[in-house]
This record gives structure tokens, C-alpha cells and sequence, in this order.
């Protein structure tokens, strides 16, 4: 009797200030966030419903300890960088280093890069591309603030999730038991480009 | 019609919970229809978890809608049931009321979220019988800690929501502490979530007063319901039910939490938070806190020095109240783990700084740290601060010299730690004090090379020796005392004991680093202190020669030893005075004290003052000579004070000053001759009346010459005297008393000997006087008659 069938968690991470609580749609007017926010957001794909709780967390380093935390459980792991911050694409690699030591690993990751609507673009798109390719990610570029290719990111991993939990027959809520086949290897070699 | 057609084909729990909502939402619940419903689910129990359904879809239909006083109604009605309904039928209703509570909990309105926190604390506050194994509480745990962070930009929304996300995992903690069964609270994916929130909310404390105050919230809500003290009285309430395997798992992300922040410097919040921790948990777990911020500290060994001090500076804090609950070897670990971070800390270092500045903090942590370990000890029983400074002795690395300055610095750290540890330390008996291993190490290392070194060991023997707080008054040696000035009390038999036992190896130690070459003013003082303070506490009749040999021999060392500087000898000159004057005061040996002051005038008159204290102020030798005459202590004239103060000085059986160890083999003398003494002891008063005989009485002729030719010829004296006295005896045993009065009269007045025994006649009880004829008569006569006789060799 449920209003949806599927319920995926999802958790935002990246840099401070790269635009996660943007990406996720949180009501606006917020300052930077501080330890993880919260919001569901309900998706029909096939004419079914599939309900994401988003988990946005905070870029600054002081709160890395509890938003890590919420790594664990959840499905999906949305890394967002800014395409107009070196630094920010920069810290990827730390990034990558700690979901590999706090989430589940076979979490489904996609790399996002945001704020493609600003003119002063300093990391090129086929340069994202590759670094998602290289560590078996989805990559998407991004406004939030135009709203471009949000609805489809989301989409894209509620189907994604959909999928995978479909073809072990198993409906949500956990995450252990979902087969992600997107990353084989564990291994990630500190590649690093553009530095 | 048609409508109440539908109606009465729905079926009975249906409308049972339509009718509880109004038409108009402002009309609030309908109470009628509401214990309407409460009856028939109390009656029906079976029908509960479909009322709970039901009222699940239509809530969360209100919300899609935005009914929300629709939802509140259904909330409250839910609220109603759960409390109604008898525990065992619960479970089936509580799946659905769960829901509706997440349900609420995921809408983006703040008064949604704190309504469904209301309910579910009232919900955490019902005990359940049945376990739900099923139950999770993941998503809670999740939501509330994000609700503890909340960032809303209205000021007063924010707080509540914040404050409704603790008053939520202080629910859940409720919820699922107590069963085993549901979900384990304690595991590290809850607990990284639930303790960083609370410890966000006590430290924001601040800002937000500020906050609330300016938007006017009433007083009365702030004052006992503001998020920080919520805060922390649910951490309280987690420390305080964790379970010994569970401390660790809420100490680790509060260590996380501290360091995420960078709040060990300064550590004000870090000391409050584990003083609450610490008052807070089941007192026989306190010492796992300390142990886990040790290991944290063992951990941080490549931080910055400060991080470390103020690390070392919360554990010397809270320390304290685990050591009322630390027992056996726990202690020890945490004595022994702190020791090992003295000499990390004193070993990081590459060897070629030490001496130079250290200006890179790493000294203020070691100091913390004894500062810590000093703390600890304080709250222990006595009796283990003994074995904690055995223990730290047993650290102190032994060497007479090192070229390795670290081991130098390892061995200063472990005795200051010693030193921290004595002061916490109350002497009462002077051998539980002093254990013989650890006297043995203390005065071993009193004899190290190094200047320091001994002027620590010293300072240790004075907090330890000092039962009545002389020390601050004999810091430095001084000739203007009085005996109201100290605090005397008797020493005591087993004091007494303790110091004949021990007297030889704590003089030669002193007397050994006295020798040193590299003493500086600061260490005689030091030593003085020392001197005085075995003189104060432990000093009596019996032991005082001993120690008056020693200051002679410290004499002796003064004037013939080579090596010393001349300002060392002036030092020990001024020693020797101080303590003899100190001596006599304290023993109360008039003459001596007399003589003392005497030579102290001498001195004085010939302006011989870089002989006396103070030590560091007279330097320059302002009389004719180096050492002119009469202003030793001459052993012929402190031989005749001490007899003149009645010294029982017949076990001095050698030269005083014969070479400058004589007072130990004198040690050896007296004690062999006490011995001699007790094996000689006999019942019969005839045997054992000749050996008493050999004392001498004050009135005897006493000068140094004449002890000094008896002493010489001792061997043929002896023999003679014992053939005499077997004699004597034998002669007395075997004669009867007739023929002994007849001896006695023969050699002596008779009418004298007479009246002596009319009078001893006198004396006894008239009933004992048949048997007690034989022994009190036999000896009188001895006494008398041969007194003259046995003396006059």
C-alpha cells in the first residue's frame, strides 16, 4: 500500500561550495550547510515510483566525520565538483579515497560536474570525462542553478538503481544486498590529471 | 443516500477513524468518536494494525496534500491508541505509526518534522514487551543528527528543529538501548551519526544564546530546554547506559568529533565534554575513558606539541575520577602508558637538540603529562602510590654516567614524575615508606653523576621524609633556629628501627654526593634539607650518634679532601655547623648545643664567615686564615657535650675520625655490641649483673684520653674482668649468705652494709620475703661490696 515501490538513498559529496544543495533542490536561502540535510524526492520511471531520500552533506572538512557516516548505507554516491574550480576537481582524488574506505563498494557512484552555466570554465569536459571513465563512474555536467540535466541525473540513477535491484528481484532498502557491477576493481591508482 | 450507503458497506474500523476527523480541521479531534475508536481497538485488539494502516494512507495523503491540520489530527489520534493500547498488541500498530512518524519526518515542513518528534518521544517513553526484531531505526538515527544540524535561516525554526532532533535520538537511544533484540545502537554507523550531533549542539551553546536572546525567545523556554544542555544531558543518559564494551564506541567519535574541529586547543570544550563523560558513565567503566584517550594521545604522537599538551592537560583533568575506580594492574597500565609517552616524547627528539631551547612546546607537554600522572596518583590510596613509586623507580634507567643524553633525559623525567607522585604522598610509617628495593634504587641514584639527577632524588626524600611539613622552614641551612620553629613529634619504635637498619646505606649515599665535584650550592642546601629532616623525623637518643658521625666524617671531608673547590668545602663547612646545631636543638643535648654555639661565636669573632650559612651568600674569606683555630668541632669537646648530655656513647667503640668511613664500621660495631647486649641477656640477675656493670655511668671518668687507653687495652682488660667476675659469681652461688656477709663485712664497713640491707629488707613485701630472701639479697651485696672493686683497673 505503499505510494512507491523502490527507495534509494542517495548522499551528495564534494567540495564546500561546489553546489551540492543546489543540485539536490533544497529550498534556497540556506547558508553552507552544516553536517547533512535531508530531502526525498519521488521519481515515476515506468510508471512506477521510485522514492529517493538525497542526504546532502557538507563540504567542510570539520564535519567529515558524521557525514561520512552516512556513506555507508546509502545506494548511490552523487561527486560533485565545479568546472570552474581547478581545487575543486583537485580533491577528487581525496574524495575517491575516502568513499573507498566508508562506503559500501559496490555503491553506485556518478561524477558531476556543476555550474555549467558560468562562462569562466577551467576544467574541460572531455577532461572530467576521462577521470570519471577511468574510475568506473557515470559522469553528467551540470547547472543547478538552470536547472540543466538535474531531473536527468536523478532519473538516470533512479533507473540505474531500479535495474540492478529488478534483476536480483529484490525491492529496497538494502543496500548489501544490491549487486552493483559498476566498478570490478577496487584498485584505484592516484591518477591525477591536469595538475 | 448513496453516501451512507458506501459508508455502511465499508467496514467498521473504517469509519470508526473517518469519524474521529472533523469537517472543518479547526475543530481539532473528535473526542466522542475518538473513544469510540479507542474502545473498539482495546476490544478488538486483531483489528489494530489495520486501524494503523488506514490511518497511515490517510495521513500520508493529507500530506501530499498539504492538509496538515488533518495530519496533526490523525497524529494525535495515533498518539491516543499507542497509549491506550496494552503492550502485547502493540507491535502490530506500531509498524504503521513508525511510517506515518518517517513519513512526516521527510517533509520539507519544520512543524511536520518536530510534530512527528513529539509523537515519537512520547512513543520511546512506552515500554514494549514483545521484541521486534524487524524494527529499524536507521532512517531516524539519520534524520534526527541532520535535524540536530540544522541551518534554517529563521533563527527560532532552527533551534526547534535542532532541539527536536535531539529530543529524537535521545527517543531512539530510549528505544533501543534497553533490547537487545532491535537494532544495535552502539554500532559505530549510528554512533558517528548520534555523537558528533549532540557534541555540535553543546559547543554551538554559545553562539546560539546569543541568537535566542536576540530573537526574543521567552525566557522560560531558554532557561531549561535550550539545545545545549538537551545536549548534553542526552549524552549523559548514553554514556551513562553504555556498557563496558560500548565506551569505546561513543569515545571514538567524540576523539573524531574533537579533532574534526580542532578543539584541542584550546581544550576548554574537550575538558568539559570528558568531565561530563566521565561523571556521567558507570563509574567502573571511568577508566576506559582514560585508557582510549591515551590511546588517542599514543596516536597523536606525530601532532603538533600543543595538540599533545592540551591532549595530556584533559587527561590530568579528568584522571583523577577514574582513580577512585582503577584497580590492580589497570593502575599500573596507566602509570606505565603514560611513562612510555615521557620517553617518546623525550626520545623524538634528535639527541643533538637537547639543551638547546625548547621552544617547540614539546616540554610543556611533558610536563602535562607529569602533571597528569601526578593528578592520578593523588586519588589513590596510599598504599598503591607506594607501589606506583616503586614501579616508576623501577623505569628510572640505571647508569652512573651516560654519554647518551636522552637516556640523561629519560632518567630526569621518570624522577620527576617520582617526585610528583611523593608529593602526593603522606609518610606515616618511615619503612612502609620506604620499601628496600626502592631505597636501595632511590639511594643509588643519589650517588648519579649528574648534578640534577641528585638534586631531584633529594628533593624526593624530602617530600617523603617530611611528615610535618618542616621542609619549607629548613629549605636552607641556617644557624638561627629555635625548637619552636619545628614541628617534633617522638619518633617512634619503628621509625626508630627503621633508621638503625637503614642509617649506614642512607649515610654513605649522602656522604657519597657530597664527594661529587659538580655539587652546586643548591644541592648541600638541598642535602642539608635532607640531613635536617632524618634529624627531625627520625632521630632519638639511640640513633643520634650515627648521624653525628656523619656530620664529622662530612667535616673531615671538608678539610682533607682534594678534589672539592674551596667554595665547596666553605659549603660543607656551613652544612656541618647548621645540621650539628640542628641536631643538638632537636635531641635536646644542652651541652652539645652549647659547644655548637660556642664554635659558632668563634667563628663569628674571627669573622670567619664563609664557614656558615648562608651558603650562598658568603663567598669571599674574610678571616686571617682559611681554617683558623677553634673554629672545627673538635671531637675532644663534642665527646665530653655528649657525655655531658648523658649519650650512652659505650658502643663508640673506635676512634670517631679515624679515616672518614669509621662511622659505618662503627655502624657495624654497635650494631654487633646491641647485639651481644640482647644474647647476653639472661633471667638470672647474677649473669647478667657483671654485663650491665660494663656501662659506664656518667659520673666515670669519661675524657676522650681515658676512653681512647681503654679502648686500646680492651682485649686484656676484658679477660681479666670476665675471670674476676666468674669468680665473683661462683663464689657467691656456691657460699651461703653468712659466709658472704662475713666476705663482705671483712673488706668493707660492716655497719654501712648493714643499714643497706635493713633497708632492701625494708623494701620487700613482708609475705614474698621468704623467697624473695635469696634473690633480692645476693645482688645487694654485689652492687655494693664490689662496685669499687670491679672499677678500679
Amino acid at each position: 500500500m505503499e505510494d512507491y515501490k523502490f527507495l534509494f538513498k542517495v548522499v551528495l559529496v564534494g567540495n564546500a561550495g561546489v553546489g551540492k544543495t543546489c543540485l539536490g533542490m533544497f529550498p534556497p536561502g540556506q547558508g553552507a550547510t552544516i553536517g547533512v540535510d535531508f530531502m526525498i524526492k519521488t521519481i515515476e520511471i515506468d510508471n512506477e515510483k521510485v522514492k529517493l531520500q538525497i542526504w546532502d552533506t557538507a563540504g567542510q572538512e570539520r564535519f567529515r566525520s558524521i557525514t561520512q557516516s552516512y556513506y555507508r548505507s546509502a545506494h548511490a554516491l552523487i561527486l560533485i565538483y565545479d568546472i570552474t574550480s581547478q581545487p575543486t576537481f583537485d580533491c577528487l582524488n581525496d574524495w575517491l579515497r575516502e568513499i573507498d574506505e566508508y562506503a559500501n563498494n559496490r555503491v553506485l557512484r556518478v561524477l558531476v560536474g556543476n555550474k555549467i552555466d558560468k562562462e569562466d570554465r577551467e576544467i574541460p569536459s572531455h577532461v572530467g570525462q576521462d577521470f570519471a571513465q577511468r574510475h568506473d563512474m557515470r559522469y553528467l555536467e551540470t547547472s543547478a542553478k538552470q536547472a540543466d540535466n538535474v531531473e536527468k541525473l536523478f532519473v538516470q540513477i533512479a533507473s540505474e538503481l531500479m535495474e540492478q535491484a529488478k534483476s536480483k528481484g529484490i525491492s529496497s532498502d538494502s543496500p548489501q544486498s544490491l549487486p552493483f557491477n559498476t566498478r570490478t576493481s577496487k584498485s584505484i591508482n592516484d591518477y591525477c590529471c591536469n595538475r | 443516500m448513496c453516501v451512507g450507503c458506501l459508508s455502511r458497506m465499508r467496514p467498521r474500523y473504517k469509519r470508526l477513524v473517518d469519524n474521529i476527523f472533523p469537517s472543518v480541521p479547526q475543530d481539532g479531534l473528535v473526542k466522542n468518536n475518538m473513544e469510540k475508536l479507542t474502545f473498539y481497538a482495546l476490544s478488538s485488539p486483531e483489528k489494530l494494525d489495520r486501524i494503523g494502516e488506514y490511518l497511515f494512507q490517510k495521513a500520508s495523503r493529507d500530506i501530499s496534500r498539504k492538509r496538515n491540520e488533518f495530519v496533526m489530527i490523525a497524529m494525535e489520534a495515533m498518539d491516543q491508541l499507542l497509549v491506550a493500547c496494552h503492550a502485547q498488541t502493540l507491535n502490530l500498530f506500531v509498524e504503521s505509526y513508525l511510517r506515518i512518524v518517517q513519513k512526516l519526518l521527510e517533509s520539507s515542513e519544520p512543524s511536520l518534522q518536530i510534530l512527528a518528534t513529539q509523537s515519537f518521544v512520547r512513543f520511546s517513553n512506552i515500554e514494549e514487551d514483545t521484541p521486534s526484531y524487524h524494527r529499524r531505526y536507521d532512517f531516524f538515527v539519520s534524520k534526527f543528527s541532520s535535524m540536530c544540524h540544522n541551518n534554517n535561516p529563521n533563527l527560532v525554526t532552527m533551534e526547534m528543529i535542532r532541539m527536536a532532533g535531539i529530543k529524537g535520538i535521545q527517543g531512539v537511544i530510549r528505544k533501543t538501548v534497553s533490547d537487545d533484540l532491535v537494532e544495535n545502537i552502539w554500532e559505530p554507523v549510528h554512533m558517528d551519526k548520534i555523537v558528533p550531533s549532540l557534541l555540535f549542539n553543546m559547543h554551538t551553546m554559545k553562539s546560539k544564546t546569543d541568537i535566542v536572546v536576540e530573537s526574543g525567545i521567552s525566557e522560560e523556554v531558554n532557561d531549561k530546554t535550550d539545545s545545549f544542555s538537551l545536549a548534553e544531558s542526552c549524552l549523559r543518559e548514553l554514556i551513562g547506559r553504555a556498557s563496558f564494551g560500548h565506551v569505546k564506541s561513543v569515545i571514538r567519535p567524540v576523539l573524531k568529533h574533537l579533532d574534526a574541529h580542532h578543539m584541542w586547543v584550546p581544550n576548554v570544550f574537550a575538558t568539559q565534554c570528558f568531565r561530563i563523560l566521565m561523571f556521567s558513565i558507570q563509574s567502573q567503566y571511568s577508566y576506559a575513558v582514560v585508557e582510549t584517550l591515551m590511546t588517542h594521545l599514543d596516536e597523536n604522537g606525530n601532532a603538533s606539541p600543543k595538540i599533545r599538551t592540551s591532549i595530556a592537560d584533559v587527561l590530568s583533568k579528568i584522571i583523577a575520577i577514574a582513580a577512585n575506580e582503577s584497580v590492580g594492574p589497570t593502575v599500573l597500565e596507566i602509570i606505565n602508558s603514560l611513562l612510555t609517552n615521557l620517553r617518546t616524547s623525550v626520545t623524538r627528539r634528535p639527541p643533538s637538540n637537547i639543551g638547546l631551547s625548547e621552544s617547540d612546546g614539546e616540554n610543556e607537554y611533558r610536563e602535562a603529562l607529569i602533571h597528569a600522572l601526578g593528578e592520578f596518583a593523588a586519588h589513590l590510596p596510599d598504599y598503591q602510590k607506594i607501589e606506583i613509586m616503586m614501579f616508576i623507580m623501577s623505569k628510572v634507567p640505571q647508569f652512573k654516567s651516560s654519554n647518551n643524553p636522552n637516556d640523561l633525559h629519560v632518567q630526569r623525567m621518570c624522577l620527576k614524575s617520582l617526585l610528583m607522585v611523593s608529593t602526593k604522598y603522606s609518610s606515616v610509617q618511615m619503612n612502609a615508606t620506604f620499601p628496600q628495593s626502592f631505597l636501595d634504587l632511590l639511594l643509588k641514584t643519589l650517588t648519579a653523576s649528574e648534578d640534577e639527577i641528585r638534586f631531584i632524588v633529594l628533593r624526593i626524600l624530602h617530600t617523603l621524609l617530611d611528615r610535618h611539613n618542616n621542609a619549607p622552614k629548613l629549605s636552607k641551612a641556617t644557624v638561627n633556629i629555635t625548637k619552636s620553629e619545628i614541628n617534633l613529634e617522638k619518633c617512634s619504635r619503628s621509625d626508630t628501627i627503621f633508621i638503625r637498619k637503614h642509617a649506614q646505606d642512607i649515610y654513605v649515599s649522602i656522604y657519597e654526593s657530597l664527594e661529587m665535584t659538580n655539587n652546586t650550592v643548591e644541592n648541600v642546601e638541598a642535602v642539608y634539607t635532607t640531613l635536617a629532616l632524618i634529624c627531625i623525623e627520625l632521630l632519638s637518643e639511640e640513633t643520634v650518634l650515627d648521624f653525628i658521625r656523619l656530620i664529622l666524617s662530612i667535616q673531615e671531608l671538608a678539610i682533607t679532601n682534594a678534589v672539592l673547590s674551596t667554595q665547596q668545602k666553605f659549603h660543607l663547612h656551613g652544612l656541618v655547623i647548621s645540621i650539628m646545631l640542628l641536631v643538638a636543638i632537636v635531641t635536646d643535648l644542652h651541652p652539645l648545643k652549647d659547644y655548637v654555639e660556642k664554635v659558632i661565636e668563634q667563628r663569628k669573632l674571627l669573622s670567619a664567615t664563609h664557614l656558615l650559612p648562608e651558603l650562598s651568600i658568603h663567598n669571599e674569606v674574610k678571616s686571617a686564615s682559611l681554617l683558623p683555630a677553634g673554629v672545627l668541632i673538635e671531637e675532644p669537646e663534642l665527646t665530653e657535650a655528649l657525655k655531658a648530655s648523658g649519650i650512652d656513647i659505650t658502643t663508640e667503640t673506635g676512634p670517631v675520625l679515624a679515616h672518614r668511613r669509621s662511622w659505618v664500621e662503627n655502624t657495624n660495631m654497635s650494631m654487633k655490641g646491641s647485639f651481644t647486649d640482647l644474647s647476653n641477656l639472661d633471667l638470672d640477675s647474677v649473669n647478667s649483673t657483671p654485663a650491665m656493670q660494663r656501662r659506664f655511668s656518667p659520673n666515670e671518668d669519661l675524657s676522650f684520653e681515658a676512653m681512647k687507653r681503654s679502648l686500646m687495652d680492651n682485649p686484656v682488660v676484658r679477660v681479666e674482668q670476665n675471670t674476676r667476675q666468674t669468680q665473683l659469681c661462683d663464689m657467691f652461688r656456691n657460699t651461703s649468705f653468712q659466709d658472704l656477709v662475713a666476705i663482705s663485712t671483712a673488706s668493707k664497713d660492716e655497719e654501712s652494709l648493714h643499714s643497706k640491707i635493713t633497708d632492701v629488707f625494708n623494701k620487700v613485701d613482708i609475705s614474698n620475703k621468704l623467697s624473695a630472701v635469696e634473690t633480692t639479697n645476693q645482688p645487694i651485696p654485689i652492687y655494693e661490696t664490689l662496685f669499687p672493686e670491679l672499677f678500679a683497673f
